[in-house]
């Protein structure tokens, strides 16, 4: 090798080692479901994510020039599609993505572990996926379904007792609609109350059957477990059957729109929550004036602050929470360095936004806190404070139903 | 005994609701011959169509003449762009036609409009009428009421001049305009009556679950009252809702906690089955017999 090619060699060497790294662009597939099923949700969700990541980028939270970007699409709530959403934003550079569909997620779940991209699936999908060691690549990321019943029946505990009560359970026809009944057949008989489910059609529109039957079963507490417009027919029938708003209590699918349809009445009615609702927060005030009042808010301004806007909101935090902290190493971001980034998070509670949370290689749910919430005629108010309840019961089920699924795959 | 009363009855004014629903189905059939799968989705739109006129500011009453007006000249729109281009098709052809137009509102609509559900209040308060033991929804009662005068205006609808003319279509394309009779006419004005009905049947259920994409469901109930009643048969809309609505309310309410699960579109889908089966025209169905 002659000295002059020597010299341009090292010279390149050290030129490419005292550059600074290129910024990235962040690319996060949010594949979600915005013509059929989960349509309830899915507009003020995505909302709240999108509006959240154009503040990341207006704040330079990442640091570094680094950008983060929201690949949106419409997976109808269709496996197939979502299957070719995936493959389309994997081939873009996504390696995060948000179905908001138990049904594409669960198609997809294999793909994406073999891909070593990060899947997150907040308020649905499976709940044993909060085993990390089964689930790697899977984040459920808020409170699963066991234990939102758990925390809604640890507060009827704390509000009126358990000891020789009976709760009714009406739920939807669906896997989603059966989730709380090993939990509720667990602490029956821990906490010495009874209960007894009620399931109805999907997707709702009509359940007089089933509140005839709960009115006659005479329940101290009301569980309701559906989605979408079927929530507003839950409670109307139930207050139309003599059941009291305060014996009331929802998964987290119950909103403001939930509320509106169902008028005054409401007042009283019970919900789980896993982030606060409301503009008084500081990401949301942030949102507000540097997205918002910027003209670059993605949709209409009237959704800023409700329930599933601010649930959007903090999914995406703790998803660029777990970007930044992936990017500390100074390696390109991947699949793998974000999943690195999200099992560092330690008590992260996006500014107030949610109960802090904390994800490690074995715990992908983040501890499962979260709060119930009561509808006073105009907003949620919190009746309860954050936390997790009966976490071993909920670590118990979440681990066997992993097994199980390692067993069989 | 109180229990089974309060599901009869809740179970026939639920059916009587769902006649609303089945009742565009048939008003099509019945002028135009041609069976209607998009009804369910027309209901999701008028109920849109009502919740926007309301977010004009106007009052629920005036805002579902309104919708009524809207949707009678969508049903001439969808007649003009999409049915008159059908016709000498085949009528599976129609068919396909009509479950496309289905799909195509139930995404777009609440693509355009939003679709997280929208409240339509009509004032009906939440106190059930209690009889005894048995509770009466008042949005039920009010519904069936309504459903009631509704098919009675039907039944006298055709009756008329224009409604006779209907009738005539509905029998023959070809001798009909051999007549005089103006078929795009009549299928224009069937798909019009279709969406009246389609805002009474989209604001009662709208006012009891909001509106939202969910209210085209309600097309699998209205198919098995229309089957059940004969598809062309504005009184087979009646009782054939009551039917459904009955066994579909009745029947769960025994089984459902036994099955763990809900049997109500289980006993919907066997009254579709066993009805084409033994009785394929329905109860009050015309049966045509061709000689081969």
């Amino acid at each position: 090798m002659t000295f002059l090619r020597k010299l341009a060699l090292t010279t390149a060497l050290v030129a490419g080692l005292s550059a600074p790294v290129a910024a990235e662009d962040v690319k996060f597939g949010l594949l979600q479901d915005f013509t059929a099923v989960y349509t309830f949700v899915t507009g003020q969700y995505n909302q709240g994510q999108q509006d959240y990541l154009a503040l990341v980028n207006a704040e330079g939270t990442l640091g570094d020039g680094n950008t983060v970007t929201a690949i949106v699409r419409d997976t109808g709530n269709q496996p197939q599609r979502g299957i070719e959403a995936y493959n389309r934003a994997k081939e873009e550079g996504a390696i995060l993505f948000d179905f908001l569909s138990t049904p594409v997620s669960a198609a997809i779940l294999d793909q994406a572990q073999a891909d070593k991209n990060v899947v997150i699936t907040p308020a649905h999908g499976r709940g044993d996926a909060s085993d990390g060691t089964v689930f790697p690549y899977v984040f459920p990321m808020l409170p699963t379904y066991w234990a939102q019943a758990a925390a809604l029946i640890e507060h009827m505990k704390e509000t009126g007792g358990l000891e020789g009560k009976k709760i009714a359970i009406v739920h939807i026809d669906s896997p989603f609609g059966r989730e709380p009944g090993p939990i509720l057949e667990a602490l029956s008989k821990q906490e010495g109350f009874e209960f007894q489910a009620f399931p109805y059609a999907s997707p709702g529109n009509e359940q007089s059957a089933a509140w005839s039957e709960v009115r006659r079963y005479r329940p101290d507490y009301v569980l309701i477990w559906g989605a979408g417009g079927g929530q507003a027919v839950s409670v109307r029938t139930a207050i139309q059957n003599g059941i009291r708003p305060e014996q009331i209590h929802s998964v987290i699918w119950l909103a403001e729109t939930d509320a509106a349809n169902v008028g005054p009445q409401m007042k009283g009615v019970k919900r789980f929550e896993a982030t606060a609702s409301g503009t008084d927060h500081p990401i949301i005030q942030r949102i507000q004036e540097k997205v918002i009042d910027a003209g670059k808010g993605s949709g209409d301004q009237a959704n800023v602050g409700n329930s599933y806007y601010n649930l959007g909101v903090a999914t995406m935090a703790v998803a660029v929470e777990a970007a930044r902290l992936g990017l500390e190493e100074g390696q390109p971001l991947t699949g793998e360095t974000l999943k690195a980034g999200f099992e560092k998070i330690a008590g992260f509670d996006a500014e107030g936004l949610m109960p802090p949370v904390t994800y490690t290689a074995e715990d992908h749910q983040g501890g499962g806190a979260g709060r119930v919430s009561e509808w006073d005629g105009e907003k949620w108010v919190p009746v309860s404070e954050w936390k997790a309840s009966y976490p071993e019961l909920i670590r118990q089920v979440i681990e066997e139903s992993a097994a199980k699924y390692a067993a069989e795959h | 005994m109180a229990y089974f009363l309060e599901l009869l009855i809740s179970g026939a004014l639920t059916g009587l609701m769902y006649s609303l629903v089945a009742l565009g189905f048939v008003l099509i059939y019945k002028s135009a011959g041609v069976p209607n799968l998009a009804q369910g989705a027309l209901v999701m739109t008028a109920g849109y169509a009502v919740w926007l006129v309301m977010a004009w500011g106007l009052n629920v009453w005036i805002a579902i003449p309104i919708a009524a007006a809207i949707m009678f000249g969508f049903g001439l729109v969808v007649e003009r762009l999409l049915l008159r281009r059908m016709v000498g098709q085949p009528v599976i052809m129609v068919v396909m036609l009509t479950l496309g137009l289905e799909i195509l509102l139930r995404g777009m609509v609440p693509g355009i409009l939003g679709s997280t559900p929208k409240p339509i209040d009509l004032g009906i308060d939440f106190a059930p009428i209690i009889i005894g033991d048995v509770f009466i929804n008042r949005t039920s009662l009010y519904g069936g009421i309504v459903a009631l005068a509704l098919v009675g205006a039907s039944l006298l609808f055709f009756r008329t001049r224009t409604g006779t003319k209907l009738r005539a279509v509905s029998d023959d394309h070809v001798s009909s305009w051999a007549v005089g009779i103006s078929v795009e006419r009549a299928i224009g004005i069937s798909w019009g009556l279709a969406g009246i009905a389609a805002v009474v049947a989209g604001a009662l259920w709208g006012s009891s679950q909001g509106v939202d994409w969910t209210l085209s469901a309600l097309l699998f109930p209205a198919v098995a009252v229309v089957i059940l009643g004969g598809v062309d048969s504005v009184p087979g809309v009646l009782v054939g809702g009551i039917l459904v609505g009955v066994l579909g309310t009745v029947i769960p309410g025994y089984l459902d906690s036994v099955a763990g699960g809900s049997t109500r579109d289980v006993v919907t889908s066997l009254i579709i089955l066993l009805t084409i089966m033994v009785r394929p025209f329905g109860i009050f169905g015309r049966e045509d017999i061709e000689r081969i």
